[in-house]
């Protein structure tokens, strides 16, 4: 329950790529094949250790369909993480990369770590997109990448705990101001009791997390 | 209260503004001599040639000539009492035009009122285009530096105005203040902590306006405050199951709010620069629109009917409502997670009800055996499982707000057939039958308390149904100010139809 960080995710990608699948198997561990179209964004959360650290991870779940996409970049503000999802057995989707990737990166905060993730990669018999291309689209974009299948569940935790573990680093070498909630980092309850000894420290946090 | 009367109209506001500081021009008119009847010839023969000093820049004049009257205000703090029932409906744009009010104390608020009630007339479309441009610098920003540049000045007559609205304040409870934080923000932070050393009433008052503004921050810090304590006090495992503000974010109520207010924040602001891009009558008649977009929103009214003792415990006939309501929306979103949440409350209820011996003697023979597989509730339990559940269809409402959000701005261009401005009049509906389910659920809750608890001693007893009646409330609250984050959503939807229609 208590936590030491919250981080904010947020999955963006085409429609049908598997984005809501890949939250439902690291929220749920269940894959539901049929799945609603996701209206605006959907929410989960999981908690993560890191470094023997309680993290929560708060993940904004937005709807691929192009007529939401001026609503979902509202949420986009304020996220410290971002998965972008692209199906491997639809060119289409790899594509739009592009195009999602300066949407992302004009309505955050210029520090938010993304992760490229090709997803179903169970599906190898219909792949359309080779691993390599996806490893260089990362590469030029500075992106971290991975293979994933939100069926068989394969890379799904390794996909959201790197990322975590990618700003949980940003974090120790002061990339991120943790105090600034912009960057979709907050500091939780048991960060500030373990802390709580040293006089100061707790006063510092309560004004960090009074501010917006 | 009729529409032309309503918070946007600029006919209204302007009237306000002018009855409230005694302008230059007019020195012969001393405040206090201005009778209602007097009023409507001042505007007839007035407008075309006035031109009102733009707020930023208060005439010295107005402020030394209120300054004489200023003690009057405490004689009249009566009748401003009544005066402070139009506050509710005439919603914030009145209370904004309050702030330039209070500075010059000189006519008590309850007079300004009568006079822009009487001296409200349709005004042509010219009279609104040539005050448009006024209005944007009259608006906001400014009537905080205006107050700012006042209250010094006006502040012995601002001290008993205050003090006795403080007290009114106090007592017209939450939604006065909710609606009229923002406002009353106006009138400055300066002000405050002058008024609340000579007033220890205001005190409290003041606690509640300089608390974060926006909900969300609220509940957050809530919730930031119970884990603070919770992971303090490892031990109390079953003890944090009871607290409201985790189990809200647990349920996802605090991100679905958040992002309720971050789409109502920028819907705000789109919906301002729009506003800014037009002008004439074009710009009259949108404000109209808007206005009328807005009007349920301030029209919140409970009836006190007590049809909430219907026997509704299982929430069927809720539920129905709640569908109907849904559908004359014309949104494709349902509330089916709201009711399903419902009913799923219902049936856990039902549980700890069949497990408490109702009467004693004959059935504890009879269940004995049953009893003994069903374990016995305690009063905490029962206690846990309300704060949860309210948590839970709190969660739900907003979560349901939101969607209605997202889907107004996706459908905008849609083909539904209803009106934003009717739309609203729905969701109000929606809001009212939420709050008074929250009430039903808490009185379920708390009979229930009152049974399984009957051995329980009333210290135990008493503050786990206050609990329960207190985040009842808090739960009602909340819902609420969620239903209001709408309103700019709301606009901005009919904005963007007008827009698709016009093409």
């Amino acid at each position: 329950m208590a936590y030491a960080y919250l981080f904010k995710y947020i999955i963006i990608g085409d429609t049908g790529v598997g984005k809501s699948c890949l939250l439902l198997q690291f929220t749920d561990k269940r894959f539901q094949p049929v799945h609603d179209l996701t209206i605006g964004v959907e929410f989960g959360a999981r908690m993560i250790t890191i470094d023997g650290k309680q993290i929560k991870l708060q993940i904004w779940d937005t709807a691929g369909q192009e007529s939401f996409r001026s609503i979902t970049r509202s949420y986009y503000r304020g996220a410290a993480g971002a998965l972008l999802v692209y199906d491997i057995t639809r060119r289409d989707t790899f594509n739009h990369l592009t195009t999602w990737l300066e949407d992302a990166r004009q309505h955050s905060n210029s520090n938010m770590v993304i992760m490229l993730i090709g997803n179903k990669s169970d599906l190898e018999s219909r792949r359309e997109v080779k691993k390599e291309e996806g490893e260089a689209f990362a590469r030029e974009h500075g992106l971290v990448f991975m293979e994933t299948s939100a069926k068989t569940a394969s890379n799904v935790e390794e996909a959201f705990i790197n990322t975590a573990k990618e700003i949980y680093e940003k974090i120790q070498e002061g990339v991120f101001d943790i105090n600034n909630e912009a960057n979709g980092i907050k500091i939780g309850p048991q960060h500030a009791a373990t802390n709580s000894s040293l006089p100061g420290s707790q006063g510092a946090q309560q004004a960090g997390g009074g501010c917006c | 209260m009729s529409a032309n009367e309503s918070p946007t109209d600029p006919a209204a506001e302007q009237m306000v503004e002018q009855a409230s500081a005694t302008t230059p021009e007019s020195p012969t008119e001393a405040p206090s001599d201005v009778s209602p009847d007097i009023a409507p010839t001042r505007k007839t023969r007035r407008r075309p040639e006035h031109k009102p000093p733009p707020a930023d820049d208060p005439s010295p004049q107005e402020v030394s000539e209120s300054k004489p009257e200023s003690p009057k205000a405490s004689n009249e703090s009566a009748v401003l009492q009544g005066g402070w029932g139009y506050w509710g409906s005439w919603g914030k744009s009145l209370l904004s035009t309050a702030t330039a009010t209070v500075a010059t104390v000189g006519q008590g608020i309850s007079q300004v009122i009568e006079k822009a009630e009487t001296t409200l007339g349709i005004p042509s479309p010219e009279e609104l285009s040539a005050q448009a441009p006024q209005e944007e610098n009259t608006d906001g920003g400014t009537a905080g530096a205006e107050g700012e540049a006042q209250d010094d000045t006006a502040m012995g007559g601002a001290l008993g105005m205050l003090s006795s609205l403080s007290s009114v304040v106090q007592s017209t409870g939450k939604t006065v203040i909710t609606g009229s934080l923002d406002a009353l923000e106006f009138i400055g932070k300066k002000t405050m902590d002058v008024i609340a050393e000579g007033d220890p009433g205001f005190k409290k008052t003041k606690g509640l306006m300089i608390r974060p503004t926006t909900l969300s921050q609220v509940l957050r810090e809530a919730k930031e405050r119970e884990e603070q304590q919770t992971s303090e006090d490892l031990s109390s495992d079953v003890e944090k199951k009871a607290h409201y503000g985790m189990l809200f974010d647990e349920f996802q109520g605090l991100a679905h709010l958040e992002a309720l207010e971050s789409l109502s924040r920028e819907s705000e602001i789109k919906v301002k620069s729009v506003l800014t891009s037009m002008s004439g009558g074009e710009l009259a008649q949108l404000k109209a629109d808007l206005e009328e977009v807005s009007e349920p929103f301030s029209l919140m009214e409970f009836e006190d009917d007590d049809d909430d003792t219907k026997e509704d415990s299982d929430g069927v006939e809720f539920a129905k409502e709640l569908r109907d309501a849904m559908s004359r929306l014309q949104l494709s979103v349902t509330a089916d997670k709201l009711t399903q949440a419902r009913t799923n409350i219902h049936d856990r209820i039902a549980d700890v009800k069949s497990a408490t011996p109702v009467s004693t003697t004959e059935e504890d023979e009879k269940d004995e055996a049953d009893e003994m597989a069903v374990p016995q509730h305690t009063p905490e339990d029962v206690h846990a499982l309300a704060i949860s559940s309210l948590a839970e269809l709190t969660a739900k409402s907003i979560e349901l707000f939101h969607k209605v959000a997202q889907v107004v701005l996706h459908n905008a261009s849609g083909n539904a057939q209803i009106s934003t401005g009717d739309q609203a009049k729905v969701l109000a509906q929606i809001t009212i039958m939420l709050c008074k389910e929250i009430s039903l659920l808490s009185k379920s809750f708390t009979c229930c308390l009152t049974t399984v608890g009957s051995n329980e001693k009333g210290e135990v007893l008493n503050p786990l149904i206050t609990g329960v009646f207190l985040e009842a409330s808090n739960s009602a609250t909340y819902i609420q100010d969620a239903f209001q984050l709408l309103r700019t959503v709301l606009q901005l939807a009919h904005i963007q139809r007008t827009a698709d229609f016009a093409q």
